[in-house]
């Protein structure tokens, strides 16, 4: 905290200000400016000088002002520093007003935007920033709160309201968009031939380094941490104040959403089962006529989930139906029918599983990361890309979720077998661009290692799912044949290029809760806790020796936090999927990296599905990617 | 005697100034740039704009020398250069040289070099009527100013 702040009887005066302008002329403008204004004013004419200054005297300077075009180094760049080093707030100027270039600014961290000439009255002003950040930094928790309150009113909605649940969820993307920064990414209009190159390495979060954020964070406390404690208590090298905040600030939602889940638990719970339980027992299996048939895919309903997959928190458009609900929906399923039935979810999870169910898919995603956003973006046209659902577990911390994918991925490949892709038209978001390379075939579960691996890397995402899709299309033979518990299976044929997909996404955070959950869920219990745990089951298959021995431990280990009856054959099931699976993400790398970058992705995809663009309120940024 | 000196000269610097932003030539950011001169830098006004001249007489030149070069393609320098000749032009208020700047940056986009080149005539042509004009007001202010400090002491005297 500055001391400007603290003693502050005449606070805006006395503010440290750093200007950095290659304009002589500017710079003495705005140093008579700041001086009228009563600031402490440094001017600096070369943005290496200023970023040493800025080193050397640390908690010198309230604020920075920086230009953007200088010959030594870009302002974008040295704001990027400054972002990360010393966490300042800095305002950038321009005589560049078009709309791209402030919004790079935003992006890359930018509290504020001047257009050049700077004038008194922006000056005077500046104070502001420093002042919310010292404010926001004192209660950011409440900041995430906020984005939970938009989640409530968005549960409101009635199930079949799914446009304005939409708007919601657009507002809400809107809104994290504004709240994070996106500093690693460049440029994404220049970069969109070249994506691999000149990206910088994401931050993994492995099992450990999570761990050690929960630490860090449980020993803050909760609602004192900031990314700056957590990241010195992390002490890790490489990582970076905004890693650490996005992860956190996907930790709370994590929590938040939880802690939500937990209080609807017992009245909705009866609810969805019993649904999901006749509808099963009805149809006993479902074929894929009978879903055609039952199921109508509106065009709003595709819009929800579309907006579900952008990961937005606020989407709930199912409020009732909860997690465990779902699993148990999920259970079920896989018990009454684990093969082709379910090929046909995979194919059409909205169809399958009553409306509400489908939507909630996404609701478990929340805390998803934007790259979500991009799938959701996706054109419908594409084809049997219906695992999209399976793709929303996976962004999910959720366990559920995951579970849910991997049955419903097993059921794809069965359904690939059945070369039932006719369905492709309802699937929903998967973008045919992608590529799925032939990795190495593995049967069955020697994959597990490999598996693992992936999941070490947190690798494993959203993406596998487009990929599915694609390999659906193209493998119709099958190396490795496993039984399905369902007993109705085919010989289930995993054409080799499905068997060993690896998935190469960034999904830092999800897979990496998973550790995080047992630590915290002994912190604090929630009972929203269960998809957690759960969620480790596809990691202890992994490690495990025998799958089945994994599944019993892990049900037992389920059954520790929530009672969740008779996981055995569904987990099975989904180990073998699972085992089986590893996305690869193949070329087609530039949309796929992209999105898979950071959140504010979505703009960069012009061919977004339209309403999600639509609602997207602020057409100005968006225009200047289109 | 002296001190009606002053009141003339302040009245002729006024009526130049409204004729500057008559024309176009200033905008009220030079306003701002009088209003931030004050005891502690007396001469505010006029040290910026020296330093602004300064500055544009070696971005004019480089620019000059970039669009004369026989095999010339850097737009993109061109663009830098603009860029903070429109952050400084459009600091001191110079409204015109700055919006030449602009079109002079626009036809850099397009590389159009045609229309770099007539810019450039046109931006060193209103640069030197800025150049003229704002000396002359200076001078002015500066009349100004020593009549003005003549007549203080003498009034102390009396």
């Amino acid at each position: 905290m500055p001391a400007s702040l603290q003693s502050s009887g005449e606070f805006p005066a006395g503010l440290r200000v750093l200007v950095v302008d290659d304009d002589v002329t500017t710079l003495k403008i705005i140093e008579q400016m700041s001086l009228r204004c009563h600031y402490q004013v440094t001017t600096c004419s070369e943005a290496t000088v200023a970023l040493k200054i800025l080193r050397e005297r640390k908690g010198c300077f309230d604020v920075v002002l920086s230009d953007v075009h200088m010959p030594d180094m870009d302002g974008y760049k040295l704001l990027e520093h400054v972002g990360l080093e010393m966490d300042l707030p800095v305002i950038m100027m321009s005589v560049d007003d078009r709309t791209s270039t402030v919004m790079k600014g935003i992006r890359h961290g930018a509290c504020d935007f001047f257009i050049k000439p700077v004038r008194m009255e922006e000056l005077r002003n500046i104070w502001q920033h420093v002042a919310r950040k010292i404010l926001n930094e004192n209660k950011e928790h409440d900041n995430s709160g906020s984005i939970e309150d938009n989640d409530r009113n968005t549960q409101g909605n009635d199930d079949n309201d799914n446009t304005s649940s939409v708007a919601g969820a657009t507002k809400g993307i809107v809104k994290e968009q504004k709240k994070r920064s996106n500093l690693k990414d460049e440029d994404v209009e220049l970069e969109n031939d070249d994506p691999s190159a000149s990206k910088k390495p994401r931050v993994v979060w492995s099992v450990e380094l999570h761990q050690q954020f929960v630490s860090a964070v449980n020993q803050l406390g909760l609602d004192k941490a900031v990314p700056k404690r957590i990241l010195e208590m992390m002490n890790v090298p490489g990582l970076t104040r905004e890693n650490v905040a996005s992860h956190l600030q996907k930790f709370r939602l994590y929590l938040k959403r939880l802690s939500v889940v937990a209080h609807q638990q017992n009245g909705m719970l009866n609810t969805v089962h019993g649904t999901i339980e006749s509808k099963l027992a009805a149809t006993g299996r479902y074929d894929i006529q009978a879903l055609a048939g039952s199921g109508h895919v509106s065009p709003e309903t595709l819009a929800a989930l579309q907006a579900e997959l952008l990961g937005h928190p606020a989407t709930n458009i199912m409020p009732t139906v909860d997690r465990t609900a779902l699993m148990h929906a999920s259970v079920q399923g896989t018990k009454h029918s684990l093969a082709d039935d379910h090929a046909v979810a995979c194919g059409q999870p909205l169809v399958k599983y009553p409306s509400n169910i489908v939507n909630n898919f996404p609701q478990s995603i929340l805390k998803v990361d934007d790259s979500s956003s991009i799938y959701g973006a996706w054109p419908p046209s594409s084809t049997l890309g219906s695992v999209s659902s399976g793709r929303l577990g996976v962004q999910n911390n959720n366990t559920l979720v995951d579970i849910l994918q991997h049955q419903q991925q097993h059921q794809h490949q069965q359904k690939q077998q059945q070369s039932q892709i006719h369905d492709q038209n309802r699937s929903i978001n998967v973008q045919p661009s992608c590529l799925v390379v032939p990795a190495q075939s593995s049967n069955t579960f020697q994959a597990v290692n490999s598996v693992a691996s992936v999941n070490k890397d947190c690798s494993f995402s959203r993406n596998a799912i487009i990929d599915y899709s694609q390999s659906s299309q193209k493998s119709s033979n099958s190396s490795s044949s496993s039984q399905y518990p369902g007993g109705e299976t085919r010989a289930t044929s995993i054409s080799p290029q499905i068997s060993s997909f690896s998935v190469g996404s960034r999904n830092n955070n999800i897979q990496q809760i998973q550790n995080s959950t047992l630590t915290f869920g002994a912190a604090r219990p929630l009972p929203g806790l269960l998809p957690l745990t759960l969620r480790q089951v596809p990691y202890d298959i992994k490690s495990s020796d025998s799958l089945d021995e994994v599944c019993l431990r892990n049900l037992g280990f389920v059954g520790k936090g929530t009672c969740i009856p008779s996981f055995e054959n569904k987990i099975q099931s989904s180990a073998n999927d699972f085992s089986q699976m590893k996305v690869f993400m193949a070329s087609n790398g530039n949309t796929v990296k992209e999105e898979l970058e950071e959140e504010p992705s979505l703009i960069r995809y012009p061919n977004a599905s339209q309403p999600v663009l639509q609602n997207y309120p602020s057409h100005d940024h968006s225009s200047a990617f289109t | 005697m002296l001190g009606l000196g002053a009141d003339l000269l302040w009245a002729d610097m006024n009526r130049l100034l409204a004729f500057l932003f008559h024309q176009g030539v200033l905008d009220e950011q030079f306003l701002q740039l009088q209003q931030l001169q004050d005891h502690t830098s007396p001469n505010f006004v006029s040290e910026v704009v020296n330093i602004y001249f300064h500055e544009s007489e070696k971005l004019l030149t480089n620019l000059r020398s970039l669009l004369m070069e026989r095999e010339f393609s850097d737009y993109k320098k061109i663009e830098i250069h603009l860029n903070q000749f429109i952050g400084s032009s459009s600091s001191i208020g110079a409204k015109r040289v700055t919006s030449i700047c602009i079109a002079f940056r626009a036809a850099s986009e397009q590389d159009n070099r045609a229309g770099c080149l007539r810019a450039l005539e046109m931006l060193e042509h209103e640069y030197c009527y800025l150049k003229n004009k704002l000396h002359e007001l200076f001078q002015i202010e500066q009349q100004r100013a020593l009549a003005a400090g003549v007549r203080y002491p003498m009034q102390q005297h009396q």
